[in-house]
């Protein structure tokens, strides 16, 4: 299937780059590192393993997201790989879309080795039984569904603007994407009917990032950190915002492509 | 010519004779600002926020690796002693520390209990702040209610800091309440609704946490507590005693192994750490050996009442016989 | 119908930071391209050759008119299947090797192992690129570049072909390999529609041309009907001469150049060279050379663009 050429093909210039390693290789430092910070903290070597773990897969991940999504369309344009490759029999969402799955591939592998190393990392503290290991997966699922909808919005940016804007923009949107709820309240507090529409409306629309660090009020990163479960249905309704979202996202992309010179 | 390679020389090593010039030139300076700050609170520790519902909106979905960050940033500004006694008051920011901690993960229990103690101690070993302990404690209640740890914790600090037997009697029924409590709850809430300054009860509280505790800084705590009511103990009996020696003899005694050939006690104690007291005769003060490593505690004086009273009851019955 | 359809094809851009000037790229270009000719589509920089193909490609909109290859619309992507492009100075994955690229792009043909595999080897020997394969792309000359970039645009073995300057940057054995190249797709039966500088190479391959000057179209038809009106002039080389027969030669031509032991005359009419050669032969000369001078490509667009300027 094109689509999945498209995909090999990016996942295979991802992985040449060098930022990627640079950045796996600082994630699993944290995580070993934890290793040692866990003693400074009298008794809970096992939670700052863990949420030093998670974080860095979910701040890593956000960056390499950001870094190369980035590039994503932007690369091509910019190095005119694209003239050749849109003359093809090949529809532009196709296009979209292959390079999107090509990074969510690589994405996937890197979090899959730092989960791996962080889960290394607490056998080597003292053991972790299987049950608790399992606990850390929802978590890092989650992060990863992050990831998703963080490169979908890079991706978006990519299609129209140059790399140093869209990193600011979507770095910015994924910070505001954490107080989509708390944007709505305020809003509330004016009592204005204006600034409650528009809040109501950038709430829908600006990416709610804390749908996936935030699980039945509690983040979700501390709920691993106790190794408690999260509720399987908050995992399936993000599971959900998160293709759905990302869906819209890359139709834009593809409906700015479509309207395009290719000078 | 002579004139004009002088001249290139120089040229090549202005460069770095500059470079050279400025590095020397930032210590001044920098030493210069220094001076200008403030002095005082220079503290390393800066809160970057003074309300920790700020800090935890900041977070980004990574509070609870923030809540282990500002954890570690807790205990070091709590253990540098060193650091701590440079400060005009020492533990002036450890309670909005341990806020910050608790806004950010609200379920470290530890935290709770250590916080406590690190904040109920008095200057020097703690903040001197029991009701910022109780305060702390609350927090902790309300979000862990099933723990009767904390509430353990909370009659302790109300029994021990504040002297309000009451309410450290009234919040240790309620633990023993909760499940999980375990059975000598009860007894030491009876005794702390009692009267009185009972340091009895708070011996025995002390020995549970010897006991009981998994944290060796609570243990050893513990411990130094139990040895400087010994201390206290120890040197107000021998005092009683000399008092009576004197009385019989007419004559301070010369040594306190005399007592015990006077057969006013069987044995004269050490100190907890082994080493014997000091007596000086002339006036019959008894007193802790400065080079010894026990701790002397100041004990509350309805306490030393208590005692006297029951030392002297004791030694009437004693007589009679 | 002819293969490849453009009517009054009209390009506007934008230029200017609100966009308010616009530039005319192409003027209402119509041309059509019948099925196994090669056409050469020849002009000046900027006479709009490469906005034209990228059109063809479905890269670039039209402002105006239309273009059909293959009797769809260029903005078909089933079409794309069955042509072959080239782009001007191309650039490829420069992580990938040949045979990666080739892999890659024939992929998105839908072709298939083994057929694929077969096709990229014997794609690779025929343009000369067999010891490349295992080569990755960032180390290739701009030669090599130019020939990976007609094999990605010939593996789906397209009916059409459509290359932007495809000798540019070659030497002449790579000059030489592509013109093969191209001699092949001809024998094949496909159409190859390309544009170009170079004249020679255009003479040598092309059935038909058009030229492109500013945006519109100049002249279309067999290029020896369109150049050949200009041949006019001659060069005449000669040999043994004194000093007294190049005096006597010099009113009888437009201009002499001394090159050493030979004489280089340029006659501007066709009369001019028999009054020459008579004059020398009857000297004492001796006849070395007699060659029509072509116009170049350059000469031609000097005179039109001249000749545009004026309009």
């Amino acid at each position: 299937m094109k689509v999945l050429a498209i995909a090999r093909n990016t996942f295979r210039e991802n992985i040449r780059d060098k930022i990627l390693y640079n950045l796996i290789l600082f994630a699993l430092l944290m995580i070993l590192s934890s290793l040692v910070l866990g003693q400074l903290t009298l008794g809970y070597e096992e939670k700052v393993i863990v949420d030093l773990g998670l974080s860095s897969i979910s701040i890593f991940g956000t960056l390499i997201a950001i870094f190369i999504g980035i590039g994503l369309v932007y690369k091509e344009l910019e190095r005119r790989t694209i003239y050749a490759l849109l003359a093809k029999p090949v529809h532009r969402w196709e296009f979209i879309l292959g390079k999107y799955l090509g990074l969510l591939i690589t994405l996937l592998a890197n979090v899959v080795i730092m989960t791996a190393g962080l889960e290394l990392t607490l056998a080597a503290n003292g053991g972790i039984s299987l049950e608790n290991s399992l606990r850390l997966i929802p978590a890092v699922y989650l992060i990863f569904l992050s990831l998703a909808v963080t490169t979908a919005v890079a991706l978006l940016f990519s299609s129209f603007s140059t790399p140093a804007l869209s990193a600011l923009f979507t770095f910015f949107l994924w910070v505001i994407g954490h107080f989509n709820a708390d944007l709505l309240k305020f809003a509330q507090l004016t009592k204005a009917a204006t600034a409650e529409f528009v809040a109501g409306v950038l709430y829908y629309v600006l990416p709610n990032i804390s749908n996936f660090s935030v699980a039945d009020s509690r983040s979700v990163i501390q709920s691993a950190a106790y190794f408690e479960p999260i509720r399987a249905a908050a995992v399936a309704w993000a599971t959900c915002y998160a293709f759905l979202y990302s869906a819209i996202l890359l139709a834009i992309a593809t409906a700015i492509f479509l309207h395009r010179d290719f000078k | 010519m002579t004139s004009r390679s002088r001249l290139s020389a120089w040229r090549r090593w202005l460069p770095g004779i500059a470079l050279l010039a400025a590095g020397l030139l930032v210590k001044p300076v920098q030493d210069r600002i220094d001076s200008l700050r403030p002095d005082g609170e220079v503290d390393a520790d800066l809160i970057y926020f003074s309300s920790p519902g700020a800090v935890k909106a900041m977070a980004l979905g990574y509070e609870s690796l923030l809540a282990d960050v500002y954890w570690m940033r807790a205990i070091q500004y709590y253990g540098r002693r060193e650091e701590a006694a440079r400060r005009q008051v020492r533990y002036k920011n450890l309670p909005a520390l341990l806020d910050i901690v608790t806004t950010l993960d609200p379920q470290m229990l530890d935290v709770y209990r250590a916080g406590s103690i690190f904040l109920a101690e008095p200057d020097p070993i703690g903040a001197g702040q029991p009701r910022e302990a109780i305060r702390l404690l609350d927090r902790g209640i309300s979000q862990l209610p099933k723990e009767w740890r904390l509430l353990f914790d909370k009659g302790f600090v109300y029994f021990w800091y504040l002297h309000d037997y009451r309410s450290a009697g009234q919040t240790w029924l309620a633990a023993a309440r909760l499940e999980g409590s375990p059975p000598w709850i009860e007894g030491l809430a009876a005794r702390g609704l009692s009267q009185g300054g009972a340091v009895d009860a708070a011996k025995d509280l002390w020995r549970r946490e010897l006991e009981n505790s998994t944290r060796a800084d609570v243990r050893n705590n513990a411990r130094d507590h139990l040895n400087g009511i010994q201390v206290d103990e120890d040197i107000w009996t021998l005092e009683f005693f000399v008092e009576k020696y004197t009385a019989t003899h007419n004559a301070r005694p010369p040594t306190l192994a005399e007592l015990v050939r006077a057969g006013f006690t069987s044995s004269v104690p050490n100190d907890p750490s082994g080493m014997p007291y000091d007596y000086y005769a002339p006036t019959g003060a008894v007193s802790l050996n400065p080079s010894s490593k026990a701790r002397p505690i100041t004990l509350p004086d309805d306490y030393r009442q208590i005692f006297m009273n029951r030392l002297a009851a004791w030694y009437e019955s004693h007589q009679k016989k | 119908m002819a293969i490849i359809e453009m009517e009054n094809l009209t390009k506007d851009f934008q230029v200017g930071f609100w966009k308010k000037h616009p530039v005319r790229a192409l003027d209402h270009l119509t041309l059509g391209v019948e099925s196994g000719e090669v056409f050469g589509f020849l002009g000046p920089n900027g006479a709009g050759k490469t906005t034209t193909l990228k059109i063809l490609m479905g890269l670039i909109r039209p402002t105006e008119g239309w273009a059909h290859v293959l009797g769809e619309p260029v903005t078909s992507v089933s079409m794309r299947r069955r042509i072959g492009y080239l782009p001007e100075n191309p650039y490829f994955y420069d992580y990938l090797t040949a045979e990666e690229l080739l892999r890659y792009v024939g992929a998105l043909f839908g072709m298939r192992q083994p057929a694929l595999g077969n096709r990229v080897r014997s794609l690779l020997e025929e343009l000369g690129l067999g010891d490349a394969r295992k080569l990755q792309l960032r180390r290739f000359s701009k030669g090599m570049i130019q020939r990976i970039g007609l094999a990605q645009a010939m593996i789906n073995d397209p009916e059409v072909i459509f290359l932007d300057e495809p000798m540019s940057g070659l030497d002449p054995l790579g000059r030489r390999e592509v013109r093969q190249a191209i001699l092949g797709l001809k024998n094949r039966g496909a159409t190859v529609f390309f544009s170009s500088h170079i004249l020679p190479d255009v003479e040598a391959l092309c059935d038909r041309v058009a030229i492109l000057n500013r945006g519109r179209l100049r002249q279309a038809g067999a290029l020896h009907d369109i150049l050949k009106v200009k041949i006019e002039a001659h060069e005449i080389v000669l040999a043994g001469i004194s000093e007294e027969v190049t005096a006597g030669l010099r009113p009888l031509c437009d201009e002499v150049t001394p090159m050493g032991e030979r004489l280089q005359l340029r006659a501007g009419r066709p009369q001019q060279v028999e009054e020459i050669i008579s004059f020398a032969l009857a000297h004492g000369a001796s006849l070395v050379s007699v060659n029509p001078i072509r116009p170049s490509l350059e000469d031609y667009f000097f005179h039109e663009v001249a000749g545009a300027g004026r309009e």
